[in-house]
């Protein structure tokens, strides 16, 4: 039992390692690609790499209403994501998977929004304060979204268990059920949002409100809060391969791991292209957005309570 | 939201591939008529200080330390590189040449500092006014050239007072 | 150790807010040049941000004038240290043409000490480039101050506060204190 516990632990610091030396890559393919869209030359691949040395080693100004709370809300941004890092598989099963179940995992996500809440409270000024009653509001309209996910896959595989869950949990009954087909589309259309790039990233707009929650951190802080951004963005990717797209990970070592970051080299290149081309939404057009495909979950939850 | 669109512009722009130029590692042309920075030479400038008195931002300095002895700074600080003290200066002693990677940490880097020989007349020892543009231009007066004649009349006193007009040039051909 | 990697980080990743204290908007439009694909400058790792917090750079251009240098001062205390300060455009080096104007201070050093300027009227995006180049090292300086002397005696140092009028006659006289 002992030997087993440990190597649980290793598997979630594995899991975290290996988050915390490729998320700064996958954000600079994601520079450079929207770049090339540009018809420009781009930053080098390893960009972010320089960005967070070089935000660690700038001065710390302390400015804002609370800074005891900065800090609290700085590191917990990043320690609820590598927290989900380690309950989700990637390429793997699940390392920690007899720590918790799917719903740790929609409170933990919730807790990393929350963050970015108390982030612009702590700070204290005007921007903040409309950055953060943003996002506020797309959080309302997005979290339920991904609630719904989970709710169908465990009804679906009558089990709240993560490991059963994250691989192929929505299909599980006979065929290919309607639900399943339902969610696939609505978490499709909605992703950018998750990972906040750009048709819905009004809750941090650069030029409008001058970065928005963020607006009073510098130097290692902010280095954290990009970091975490970075990171949630490959995590979601990790979830949502891990929910619709499961084929393939029960190959032999090197392919199984191998076609895991392919598979999410794909959903990155998916996002930037998105990325590149579409302009920003005002809050209430996305909105708008996030409920009509609310009211297509539900239509969804209920096909699947009632076994299709 | 049409995403068929959005494709389609994707790889419009791809295929317009890379415009970004490498521009410091190799030069780029200017165009043939851009006013970079003002280079003065001294070898030419007679001191008349015309592009001290036309600088708008009042840029070139002038300072007369004796009678035979005169500097001018050009501060480089404020130039707007307008080309008017090139436009002015009698000699063309200023050129507005193409450079334009003046960028430095030093301001002072970009002044320019020129002490003039005065010459003084021979007989009295004071300094002497050169031609001005008027002058040259000989504007004086009313002017009654012979249009009958085809000759010209140097002065609007001559016709009156019967002085030698000035005739076609008469060449004896030899042989 | 890693405060060596960060040093050297710095010069590959330049933030860069851009502050307009009163100018005309000239050089505001050569900068957004610099960043559009055909100067591309995001090449060198250099980031438009939206507050000074964020920045290491602040691209200064236009005259400090009487009514924001206070809000100028604020925002080059407010970016952490290391960091740089450009001037851009004849009127933060030097108060441009404005320069005896009623509401102009002068140039932006009167205000926050400035690292480098680069002079123009606007500076071509091709100026502004070669600036941000020799601050990273990359390429040498150009310009140096330049003499030209026509004769071979020395000139004493001169002052406007030494010259003393007598009737027509104005002569040079300077009083040296031993």
């Amino acid at each position: 039992m002992d030997l087993n516990f440990i190597w649980l632990i290793l598997g979630g610091l594995a899991n975290v390692i290996v988050i915390l030396l490729v998320a700064p890559f996958f954000q600079g393919v994601l520079r450079k690609i929207t770049a090339r869209i540009q018809s420009r030359q781009g930053p080098p691949i390893w960009q972010p790499y320089y960005d967070t040395f070089k935000l660690l080693g700038k001065e710390d100004i302390e400015s804002g209403v609370s800074p005891k709370m900065q800090r609290f809300a700085t590191y917990l941004s990043l320690a609820s994501i590598l927290t989900v890092g380690c309950l989700v598989p990637m390429g793997f099963r699940a390392p920690m998977n007899g720590a918790g179940d799917a719903i740790l995992l929609v409170y933990l996500l919730t807790l990393s929004g929350i963050c970015m809440l108390l982030a612009g409270l702590a700070a204290g000024s005007t921007y903040s304060l409309v950055g953060i009653s943003r996002e506020m509001m797309a959080m309302l309209t997005l979290e339920p979204l991904f609630a719904i996910t989970i709710v169908i896959g465990a009804l679906h595989t009558q089990s709240f268990r993560i490991d059963t869950l994250l691989s192929g949990g929505i299909y599980q009954t006979a065929g290919l059920p309607v639900s399943g087909i339902i969610m696939l589309g609505v978490m499709l259309l909605s992703f950018q949002a998750f990972v906040q790039r750009v048709p819905f990233d009004m809750s941090e707009a650069e030029t409008e409100i001058m970065e928005g929650p963020l607006m009073e951190y510098s130097g290692p802080k902010l280095a954290i809060f990009k970091y975490a951004q970075m990171a949630k963005l490959v995590v979601f990717s990790a979830l949502f391969i891990g929910l619709f797209v499961p084929w393939g990970s029960g190959l032999v070592f090197p392919f199984g791991w191998l076609l895991f970051w392919v598979k999410v080299f794909i959903l990155v290149l998916m996002v930037t292209v998105l990325a590149a081309t579409h302009a920003r939404y005002r809050i209430d057009q996305a909105i708008r957005y996030f409920a009509a495909l609310l009211a297509v979950g539900l239509v969804a939850l209920i096909l699947a309570s009632n076994g299709l | 939201m049409s995403v068929m669109s959005k494709l389609q512009e994707t790889l419009v722009c791809l295929g317009a591939g890379r415009v970004t130029l490498p521009y410091p590692f190799k030069a780029e042309p200017v165009p043939p008529n851009f006013r970079g920075r003002p280079i003065f030479d001294a070898n030419k400038c007679i001191g008349c200080a015309g592009c001290a008195n036309n600088c708008p931002s009042r840029e070139i300095l002038v300072y007369d330390v004796c009678q035979e002895v005169r500097v001018l700074k050009y501060v480089g600080r404020r130039c707007t590189y307008c080309g008017r003290c090139a436009d002015v200066c009698p000699e063309k002693a200023i050129t507005m040449s193409h450079e334009f990677e003046t960028g430095t940490n030093a301001i002072n880097d970009i002044s320019q500092k020129l002490d003039i020989f005065m010459s003084t007349c021979q007989r009295c020892g004071r300094c002497f006014k050169g031609a001005q543009v008027l002058d040259e231009l000989k504007m004086k007066g009313y002017r009654f050239d012979d249009l009958q004649n085809d000759r010209w009349v140097f002065r609007s006193q001559a016709y009156m007072e019967g002085e030698p007009v000035v005739d076609d040039i008469k060449i004896e051909l030899e042989g | 150790m890693l405060k060596d990697l960060c040093q050297k980080m710095f010069g590959r990743s330049l933030w860069v807010y851009h502050a307009n204290s009163g100018g005309c908007n000239g050089c505001d439009i050569e900068v957004l040049n610099v960043l559009t694909p055909y100067y591309d400058v995001e090449r060198f790792g250099i980031k438009l941000v939206g507050s000074p917090r964020h920045a290491d750079v602040m691209l200064c251009q236009g005259p400090a004038m009487r009514s924001t240098s206070k809000a100028l001062q604020r925002a080059y205390e407010a970016m952490p240290s290391p960091k740089l300060v450009f001037a851009i455009g004849s009127c933060a080096c030097g108060g441009g043409i404005w320069f005896d104007s009623y509401s102009v201070i002068g140039p932006v050093e009167k205000v926050i000490p400035v690292n480098y300027y680069i002079p123009g009227c606007p500076p071509r995006p091709e100026a502004i480039i070669y600036a941000v180049a020799v601050a990273l090292g990359l390429v040498d300086k150009k310009t140096a101050p330049v003499e030209f002397k026509q004769l071979e005696f020395p000139i004493p140092e001169y002052h406007p506060a030494d010259l003393k009028g007598e009737g027509d006659l104005v002569v040079y006289e300077k009083t040296e204190h031993i």
